[in-house]
């Protein structure tokens, strides 16, 4: 999953980041709201695409953790990555670009594991109908990206275009932001934008929840596999043992019944702890984009 | 009779009255279909109005900024959600365009893609709305303080009012056309019970015109209620001094034969008696100077012609009253035996009688009652006709018409006595017993199927002809 969580992926995201954040070890159901509830961000396109797979989570991590859970919801994701560097939540679902963007903030809790591993790829979209083969055909497109911030809906598209001395202003003929992959393909299914940068991973899930809006578009590229939107924590955790545990509950998620549900439903395998060398090719297209100014 | 000519005769009441009742439902129908449509195509415009006015509110307060901002994925995802919200207005077109015109984004990309010019001008609050058409239209602009940002262009579905509409519209003529063939129906059953009184006597009437007048049967009136009843009885009434009147007449001109019998025995016992005293005085001459050759020839001689003239009078009266079983073709000399007959009559008057006769042979037509028709104009000329005047008579036979006139040198016939002549539909007589003569003469006329004219009744005399067709092939053989 992109760092972007729209629609049905960003469910899935969500719940991959409160397993993360949980972290802590199953414990045998602790006594809820000890004392401040763990805040664990998310973004709103998540909570108003499937609310059912928003309370199972909020329940899994209550229950796992024996806090009160808050999740926390904005809208982008830079509301929600300067909620986390600024230490007022316990941990957030982000995505690799701001990851590795703060990485002297952030520390890596856990990374999502799709189709076993953590990783994921990004996809260049165009209309069903269209035919076109590689992104350099894309010339004068109105496009829709997901995300400033986000890797596989703008910063891989972004790179592309820098390692051929192009900009998004100039190649496209406009661009927009639509602050969810599932409105990316949205706009392209509806001829709204002509081509869009979506998650390779929201964009297989979406396909089977709703193939009759995926078949109207179709893939041009995928990039490489990158690292799956990980799960961050302050640097400095506002408390190391909310941290310890949000980190265990999901490391643990697919461990027991009710974890299980939520990945089922986020149709992801599981938690794992990764090296922050995960992200490293990231970091290296920020660097190129930064670099070509 | 064919079909125009039975639409063009006047209509019974039964009729008139339910076309009357159901032109005035269809026309009130009309109306009020009309009023309940104009209703109908008001509330479903106001209908149409709150909703789309409800959807505007809705979608120019969900874009807010983004329209400034020209947002267009904002713009398309607050047109979407309107739309999927407000799925009872039935939205099939949204477009949002900038102050220039160009489109930020539209419910459909395809047609209406980002940057393109969108035609039409930026009006406030436009709607149109037709009640049979197939959609409704909405404009308004979205205005910030200080400037126009733009506006919202919504077109929504209407088939499902305009079906609504068709809907009304055939129910309203189906119950308006059932309680109009109800209505008239029960109108025509209503006026037919309670015309049927008028229509008996009607029919009455109707046989009164050509025959006798019949009474109304007793179980008909009494079967009949309120006024009509007094009415029924009122025409029996009416009926039966008509039917008194009509044997008074009868029993008149049973009177006016046996007096003229009278007259004809008269005139007959006078011709006869004309010739007897010199019949007798031929016999005394006779039995005195008998003996005398010249003298008993003369006396013979004058026996003889007065014998002949007592037995032509005898056979013209045998012949003009006889009642023959085989009606006797008419020959030339019937018409000379009227001047014969009328001879004494007119011997009495001074007024000559002529006779001019161009007929040839034996017509196939019944000579009595030509006779008696004839005998009875000739009559009545000489009646008219002052002393010493002549009277003519005249009589034509073409081969296929015979046409006789009578011509007298009278003051002129008066209009009463023409009308007694010529109407052929009186079957009563006059009440005058001075008509009779010409009444019989016009029935006997009628019987014929002949016509009947005054060609002139001034004071140079009056002319009445008689024509009559016949066959010549009918002449041939009676020849």
């Amino acid at each position: 999953m992109s760092c972007s969580p729209s629609g049905n992926l960003s469910r899935r995201s969500v719940l991959s980041l409160s397993a993360a954040a949980l972290f802590v070890p199953a414990l045998a159901a602790p006594a809820i709201a000890r004392e401040a509830p763990i805040q664990f961000g998310l973004t709103p396109v998540f909570l108003t695409s499937d609310l059912e797979l928003l309370g199972r989570l909020q329940s899994y991590l209550e229950r796992s953790t024996g806090y009160a859970v808050e999740l926390i919801n904005r809208r982008t994701y830079q509301e929600v990555t300067a909620l986390l560097t600024s230490g007022q939540i316990d941990g957030a679902w982000i995505c690799g670009y701001p990851f590795v963007s703060h990485h002297t903030e952030l520390q890596l809790i856990a990374v999502p594991l799709w189709h076993s591993k953590p990783l994921y790829q990004s996809y260049v979209i165009v209309d069903a109908n269209r035919g076109a083969t590689d992104i350099m055909s894309l010339r004068g497109d109105i496009h829709a990206f997901s995300d400033p911030d986000s890797n596989s809906g703008f910063l891989v598209t972004r790179a592309v275009l820098a390692e051929h001395g192009l900009r998004p202003e100039s190649f496209f003929s406009r661009t927009m932001f639509t602050y969810g992959h599932r409105n990316v393909i949205r706009a392209v299914a509806s001829g709204l934008a002509q081509s869009g940068s979506v998650d390779g991973y929201v964009y297989e899930v979406v396909s089977r929840l709703e193939p009759e809006l995926t078949k109207r578009t179709a893939i041009v590229t995928a990039s490489e596999w990158l690292g799956f939107p990980p799960i961050a924590a302050p640097k400095n955790a506002p408390s190391a043992e909310r941290l310890a545990l949000l980190k265990r509950a999901l490391l643990d998620m697919h461990k027991s019944n009710d974890g299980l549900a939520v990945l089922e439903m986020l149709e992801l395998d599981g938690f794992a702890s990764e090296s922050p060398s995960l992200f490293d090719p990231i970091a290296k297209k920020a660097a190129l984009v930064a670099a070509a100014g | 009779m064919n079909l125009v000519n039975r639409i063009r005769q006047p209509w019974p009441v039964t009729v008139k009255v339910p076309i009357a009742v159901a032109g005035l439902m269809i026309a009130v129908g009309i109306l009020l279909s009309e009023r309940v449509l104009n209703r109908l195509e008001e509330t479903q415009q106001n209908y149409l109005v709150d909703l789309s006015q409800s959807y505007l509110d809705g979608l120019s307060s969900a874009m807010g900024p983004s329209v400034l901002r020209e947002d267009n994925w904002e713009v398309f995802d607050a047109i979407e959600r309107a739309q999927s919200s407000h799925r009872s207005l039935r939205p099939i077109e949204t477009v949002v365009v900038n102050a220039d015109h160009k489109v930020i984004a539209a419910s459909d990309p395809h047609k209406h893609p980002i940057g393109m010019t969108f035609g039409g001008a930026l009006v406030d609050g436009q709607f149109t709305f037709d009640p049979t058409g197939e959609t409704a239209t909405v404009s308004r602009l979205l205005a910030y303080p200080g400037r126009t940002a733009g506006a919202i262009f919504a077109r929504f579905d209407t088939t499902h009012l305009a079906a609504e509409r068709r809907s009304v519209v055939l129910a309203l003529a189906f119950t308006n056309g059932i309680l109009t063939l109800v209505l008239a129906l029960a109108g025509w059953i209503v006026m037919r019970r309670m015309l049927r009184p008028l229509s008996i006597l009607s029919d009455h009437l109707g046989t009164a015109r050509t025959d006798l007048a019949q009474q109304i049967a007793e179980p008909i009136i009494a079967n009949t209620q309120g006024e009509f009843r007094g009415l029924f009885r009122a025409y029996n009434e009416l009926v039966r001094s008509l039917g008194e009147r009509e044997e008074l007449s009868r029993r008149l001109a049973e009177e006016r034969r046996v007096s003229s019998l009278g007259r004809l025995a008269s005139a007959v016992a006078h011709e006869i008696n004309n010739p007897l005293g010199g019949l007798f005085n031929a016999v005394a001459t006779l039995k005195t100077h008998g003996h005398m050759e010249g003298v008993r020839d003369a006396a013979l001689g004058l026996l003889e012609r007065g014998l002949q003239a007592i037995k032509d009078t005898v056979r013209t009266t045998l012949s003009i009253y006889r009642t023959d079983r085989e009606p006797r073709p008419l020959e030339p000399t019937d018409f000379d035996d009227v001047i014969l007959l009328v001879a004494p009559e007119a011997r009495r008057r001074s007024i000559g009688v002529r006779i001019n006769r161009n007929i040839d042979g034996c017509i196939s037509l019944p000579s009595t009652p030509i006779r008696q028709a004839v005998l009875n104009l000739v009559l009545n000329a000489i009646a008219a006709t002052p002393d010493a005047g002549t009277v003519q008579l005249s009589v034509v036979a073409d081969g296929h018409d015979l046409t006789i006139r009578v011509a007298d040198e009278g003051n002129g016939m008066p209009n009463w006595a023409i009308t007694i002549l010529t109407d052929r539909k009186s079957s009563l007589p006059p009440l005058e017993r001075s008509g009779l003569g010409l009444w019989a003469t016009a029935r006997l006329v009628a019987d014929l199927g002949a016509l009947l004219d005054v060609e002139q009744a001034d004071i140079n005399g009056t002319i009445v002809r008689i024509r009559i067709s016949y066959s010549p092939r009918e002449l041939a053989h009676v020849a």
